[in-house]
């Protein structure tokens, strides 16, 4: 009878790890996949400009000659937009599916919690104030500074109180209305040119992006990568309940602070020189989390990939569809990324949050 | 009973603003009433006189200033503070608000003759608003060069200063067929890439940059697209390879041009241009033919020295006896009666 129920365990167990397996495998191949889509639109949006360097002169400007109209073009136009379209998009759809996770909610993003909004406050405080020394540097700077100031607020809010989802929720959703007012108001105290610059900065560009800029970014948005695939499994355990997960040994209140601050970082980075394109981090993890489930140790690279293409497609498409004119970034990532998204909302029919 | 008293009430009432009404009617009638077309296009019934005045935009305070009609000024804009020598007169009036909204309160308070704004801003709501207490809304915009002349006439006939529109809409007449006259002999067209305030975005068809590199004999490199402040690519305007640049900065940048006295501002712009990652390769900057040139001068009532500085730039050998410069010393001494000063194009 014991041997039995032993040998029955040991023949379950064996399935349970073939089935894991199994979909570790299948998970490991979507990603490879879209590993291979990324690829594919980058060569695309390398291949696609106002000039006539085509798809193969593109690349015989990458990798051959130094000089050159071609070279420049490739190297110091394209090439820096490709780079910093990727490195947004992943950096927004991280910072999303690590705020989804630490704070149990799916409609959790960048935007929720006020970090948005407060950077697009810092772009506008620089732009209304800075005067003569007004540039790109410090619309960036300033970006960056308030997005920290928001994201500090909402962890000094939270240890005051406790550190709930609901608490940095709400505190969030209060930012967000306090900045956005905030910025409204300068808004309504700037010149004509100045609202223009405002506006188009919360439209969101990559036209004015260098390899100076993408080495700042990134350097941002990468380090903190690491740190949070090793959270991966403390992030799963949290879907099951704060208690649960700290009787299961997580420490809840430090992953969610630490949560908040390196999510706020990448976001920071992500939209300081580009201006807001929330979306992404709403959506691409959604996205990952219909195809592949809730396990963060593949839905967090998953979603940075998802993120990059989403990021990327548009922005080809917006600066070709309609060339010469570039239709925004912000404006181009909606209206891909939301009858995409609605279309797996439909197909999908379990629960999948 | 009762009823009675409620009748003879309501008679007495409705006899007393008949009165009233025939009154008002009777007064108006015995003012002139001028048929004007605004800034919109439409057509609208002025009461003259005019002789109080609300101004809400800086181009309609310097038009009136040209017009010598500085005392029928009873409130301006409120930015006026950032710019007092340039309105040395009119820096103290009351500020009511801007283009963005203004303080009905106070404008009832000065109890103008009519507020002067521009086309669409503030929205039509003023006037509903401002229409019980008499006070009328004249909407110009004097910031489009096709139209100022216009505008000017219409202005001077409303304040009744017909004789010194004239005279100023004759110096821009003058100055715009000199010009005309200057580039008629010109063969090549230069292509010119047009920046405003902020990076990449250019001026098309529709936006008043265009007409006025038009009219300065340039060839607008985004003459065929088709919205009027698009935003491009780097890669685009360096495939047409301009011959000329032309950046159009505002207060946001570099402080108020009038009091301005270096040229650091706007050469800091100029080089920022000339460092944009592949720009090397475009013959305005290998030329060094980047312009930078304050939003002061270009549209607005003072866009007849933009255009010329423009001229002067597109056609450097042709019009090298030219002075633009010379023109604005002109127009700011006679007209405005302001000493010339400040920094407004970078490099001279």
């Amino acid at each position: 009878m014991c041997i039995q129920i032993e040998e029955f365990r040991d023949f379950y167990m064996q399935d349970i790890c073939e089935q894991y397996k199994d979909f570790s495998t299948r998970k490991l191949f979507f990603i490879f996949l879209l590993v291979v889509v990324l690829f594919g639109v980058v060569l695309i949006a390398l291949s696609q400009g106002a000039s006539s360097v085509g798809f193969f002169e593109s690349f015989k400007a990458l990798f051959g000659q130094k000089t050159g109209l071609a070279h420049a073009i490739v190297w110091k136009l394209r090439l820096p937009r490709i780079v910093m379209a990727i490195l947004v998009g992943c950096g927004l759809a991280l910072a999303g599916s690590v705020f989804q996770a630490i704070l149990k909610n799916p409609l959790a993003s960048p935007y929720t919690l006020g970090i948005a909004s407060s950077s697009g406050f810092g772009a506008v405080v620089a732009i209304i104030f800075g005067g003569s020394y007004y540039s790109q540097y410090l619309i960036a700077g300033s970006a960056f500074f308030f997005a920290l100031l928001a994201s500090l607020l909402i962890l000094g809010i939270a240890r005051f109180k406790s550190a709930t989802p609901e608490t940095m929720i709400l505190a969030g959703i209060a930012i967000m209305f306090l900045f956005s007012s905030l910025s409204s108001l300068l808004q309504y105290m700037g010149t004509v040119e100045e609202v223009h610059e405002i506006v188009f900065w919360f439209f969101g560009s990559l036209s004015k992006v260098g390899w100076k800029e993408i080495g700042v970014a990134s350097a941002m948005i990468l380090l903190p990568v690491p740190v949070m695939l090793r959270w991966s499994w403390d992030f799963n355990l949290l879907a099951a309940g704060d208690e649960s997960a700290k009787a299961l040994g997580v420490n809840v209140t430090r992953i969610r602070m630490f949560g908040v601050i390196f999510a706020s970082l990448i976001t920071a980075a992500a939209i300081c020189f580009t201006g807001v394109i929330g979306f992404i981090g709403l959506v691409a993890p959604h996205i990952a989390r219909m195809v592949i489930g809730g396990d963060h140790w593949f839905l967090l690279p998953a979603s940075a990939l998802i993120g990059g293409i989403l990021v990327l497609a548009a922005d080809t498409l917006g600066r070709t569809c309609w060339a010469p004119q570039v239709i925004p970034l912000g404006i181009v990532t909606s209206f891909i990324g939301v009858p995409f998204f609605f279309y797996l909302l439909m197909k999908k029919k379990r629960e999948y949050w | 009973m009762k009823k009675y008293i409620i009748t003879i009430s309501i008679l007495i009432l409705f006899f007393c603003s008949l009165v009233s009404t025939l009154g008002i009617t009777g007064q108006t009638t015995e003012r002139k009433n001028l048929s004007i077309r605004d800034a919109t296009g439409r057509s609208v019934e002025v009461r003259l006189p005019v002789k109080r005045l609300v101004v809400l935009t800086s181009d309609a305070l310097e038009i009136i200033r040209a017009l010598g009609a500085e005392d029928l000024v009873a409130g301006v804009y409120s930015d006026i503070a950032d710019d007092p020598l340039f309105w040395p007169k009119l820096k103290d009036k009351p500020k009511v608000g801007s283009w963005k909204g203004l303080n009905y309160e106070l404008v009832v308070e000065l109890n103008p003759d009519a507020v002067l704004c521009y086309a669409q801003r503030p929205g039509r709501d003023m006037e509903k608003k401002l229409k019980p207490f008499g006070i009328q809304v004249i909407r110009l915009d004097f910031f489009k060069l096709d139209s100022l002349e216009k505008e000017v006439e219409t202005l001077g006939r409303i304040l009744e200063k017909e004789k010194e529109a004239r005279e100023l809409t004759a110096w821009y007449r003058y100055h715009l067929n000199h010009m005309r006259e200057m580039l008629r002999n010109v063969t090549r067209r230069p292509d010119v890439y047009i920046e405003g305030d902020s990076n990449y975005h250019t001026t098309g068809p529709g936006s008043g940059g265009h007409s006025m590199c038009a009219l300065a004999g340039g060839h607008n490199v985004a003459s065929n697209l088709s919205i009027p402040y698009p935003e491009v690519t780097p890669e685009w305007i360096l495939m047409r390879d301009p011959n000329v640049i032309v950046k159009v900065t505002t207060r946001s940048t570099c402080d108020t041009c009038y009091t301005m006295t270096g040229v650091g501002a706007l050469k800091n712009i100029r080089n920022k241009i000339m460092a944009r990652p592949a720009w090397d390769h475009i013959g305005a900057v290998k030329e060094g033919r980047i312009y930078v040139i304050a939003n002061e001068i270009w549209t607005g009532p003072r866009a007849i020295i933009g255009t010329s500085y423009l001229a002067k730039w597109f056609y450097p050998d042709f019009l090298k006896a030219f002075d633009p410069e010379t023109l604005h010393k002109a127009y700011l001494e006679n007209f405005q009666g302001i000493k010339y000063q400040g920094v407004y194009v970078y490099p001279n």
